[in-house]
C-alpha cells in the first residue's frame, strides 16, 4: 500500500459525473414539469406567456451551475500527483452540487407547475411568483457556494 | 410476496458480507486492490458503451413520446405533422452528440498495449476518465432526450390547440436541448487531459512486482 496509489482519479471522476447528473435530473423536472404548464397557461392567455419563462430559464441555470462545478474539478484532475484525498474531496464536492441541484430543480418545477395555473386566473400573484422562485433558485446557488469551497480545500494541498 | 423477492437477495449478500468479515478475511473488501486490479481497457470500454446506448435511449424515449402526441394530435389537426418534425430532429441530435463522443473516445484506445506494461498511472487515469466521462455524456443525453421528448409533446399538443402558440412552446424545448451540449462539453473535458493508452517501458502489472 502506497502512499500515492494510482486509483484517486476515479473518486475525483465520481465527482464531476455526479455533478454534471445530477443537476441535469433537476433542470429535465424543472423544464418539463413548468413547461407542461406554461402550455396550459398559452392556451387560455398566450399573451402571458413570454413572462412565464421564468421557471424555465432557472432550471437552465441549475445545470450551469452544475457546468461551472464540474469543469473546475476536472481542470485539477491529473495522472500526477493526485494524493487520495483530494479524490475524496472532489468527490464530496461533485455529490454536494449535485443533490443540491437535483432538489432545486424538483422545486423549481413543482413550483413553477402550480404558479402557472394560478397566473391564468390572477395576474396579480406573478411577483410572488417570482419571490418564491428566487428562493428555490437560491438553493442551486448552495449548491455553487458548497462545492467551490471544498475545491478550494484542495488547492491548499501540498506534498508531503 | 414483496418481502420474499425484495428482502431475499440483500439479506443473503449482507449475511455472506458478515461471514466473510467477521472471519478474518476483511481484506477482501478492498476497494482500492479491486480498482488497482482491474483493467483500464475494461472501464474505458464500458464507459464508451454506456455513453453511445444511453445516448441512443434518451433519443430513442424522446422520439417516442413526441411522435405519439403529434400522431395523435394530428387525428383532429393534421396541419401539426409536418411543423412538429422539428421537435423529433431535437431528440435525433441528441443521439447524435452520443455517436460524436464515442468516436472521440475510441480515438483515445490507440494500439493494443500487452497486459505486462498496462498498469500505468496514466492508463489508469485514462480508464477512469473515459468510464466517467462516457457515463456523464450518455446519462446527460437520456435526461436531454427525455426532456425535449416531454416538452416536444407538449408543443405539439399545443400547436394542436391554438397554431399561435407552436413557436412559443419551442422556446421551452430550446432550453431543453442544451442539457445535452453540456453534456457533451463536460465529456470533452474530462478526458482533455487523458493520454492515449502506451506501454510502460519496463514491467508495469499490479499483481507482479519488480524487486
Amino acid at each position: 500500500m502506497s502512499l500515492y496509489p494510482p486509483y484517486p482519479p476515479f473518486f475525483g471522476f465520481a465527482g464531476v459525473a455526479s455533478a454534471m447528473v445530477l443537476s441535469t435530473v433537476g433542470t429535465l423536472f424543472g423544464t418539463a414539469k413548468a413547461g407542461i404548464g406554461i402550455a396550459g397557461l398559452g392556451t387560455f392567455k398566450p399573451e402571458l406567456i413570454m413572462k412565464s419563462l421564468i421557471p424555465i430559464v432557472m432550471s437552465g441555470i441549475i445545470t450551469v451551475y452544475g457546468l461551472i462545478v464540474s469543469v473546475l474539478i476536472s481542470s485539477a484532475l491529473t495522472p500526477t500527483f493526485y494524493p487520495l484525498v483530494a479524490g475524496f474531496i472532489h468527490l464530496a464536492a461533485g455529490l454536494a452540487c449535485g443533490f443540491t441541484g437535483l432538489t432545486a430543480g424538483y422545486t423549481i418545477s413543482v413550483v413553477g407547475d402550480s404558479c402557472m395555473c394560478a397566473y391564468v386566473y390572477e395576474s396579480k400573484v406573478f411577483a410572488s411568483i417570482v419571490l418564491i422562485l428566487i428562493f428555490a433558485e437560491v438553493l442551486g446557488l448552495y449548491e455553487l457556494i458548497m462545492a467551490l469551497i471544498m475545491n478550494s480545500k484542495v488547492m491548499g494541498l501540498e506534498v508531503c | 410476496m414483496g418481502y420474499y423477492s425484495y428482502g431475499l437477495p440483500p439479506f443473503v449478500v449482507v449475511v455472506i458480507a458478515l461471514y466473510i468479515l467477521l472471519t478474518g478475511s476483511g481484506e477482501a473488501f478492498n476497494v482500492g486492490r479491486f480498482l488497482e486490479e482491474s483493467s483500464p481497457y475494461a472501464w474505458a470500454a464500458t464507459g464508451i458503451g454506456l455513453c453511445i446506448g444511453l445516448s441512443v435511449l434518451g433519443a430513442g424515449w424522446g422520439i417516442f413520446i413526441t411522435g405519439s402526441s403529434i400522431l395523435g394530435g394530428g387525428v383532429r389537426a393534421p396541419r401539426i405533422s409536418t411543423k412538429n418534425l422539428i421537435s423529433i430532429i431535437f431528440c435525433e441530435v441528441v443521439a447524435i452528440y452520443g455517436v460524436i463522443i464515442g468516436i472521440v473516445y475510441s480515438a483515445k484506445l490507440g494500439e493494443f498495449v500487452p497486459e505486462a506494461h498496462l498498469y500505468t498511472r496514466e492508463n489508469y487515469f485514462t480508464g477512469f476518465a473515459l468510464f466517467w466521462g462516457g457515463l456523464t455524456v450518455g446519462a446527460c443525453n437520456l435526461l436531454c432526450g427525455l426532456c425535449v421528448g416531454i416538452t416536444g409533446s407538449t408543443a405539439a399538443l399545443s400547436d394542436a390547440a391554438d397554431p399561435n402558440l407552436f413557436v412559443k412552446i419551442l422556446v421551452v424545448e430550446v432550453f431543453g436541448s442544451i442539457l445535452g451540449l453540456f453534456g457533451l462539453i463536460t465529456g470533452l473535458l474530462m478526458v482533455s487531459q487523458a493520454s492515449d493508452f502506451s506501454a510502460a517501458s519496463s514491467l508495469a502489472s499490479p499483481l507482479v512486482s519488480v524487486a
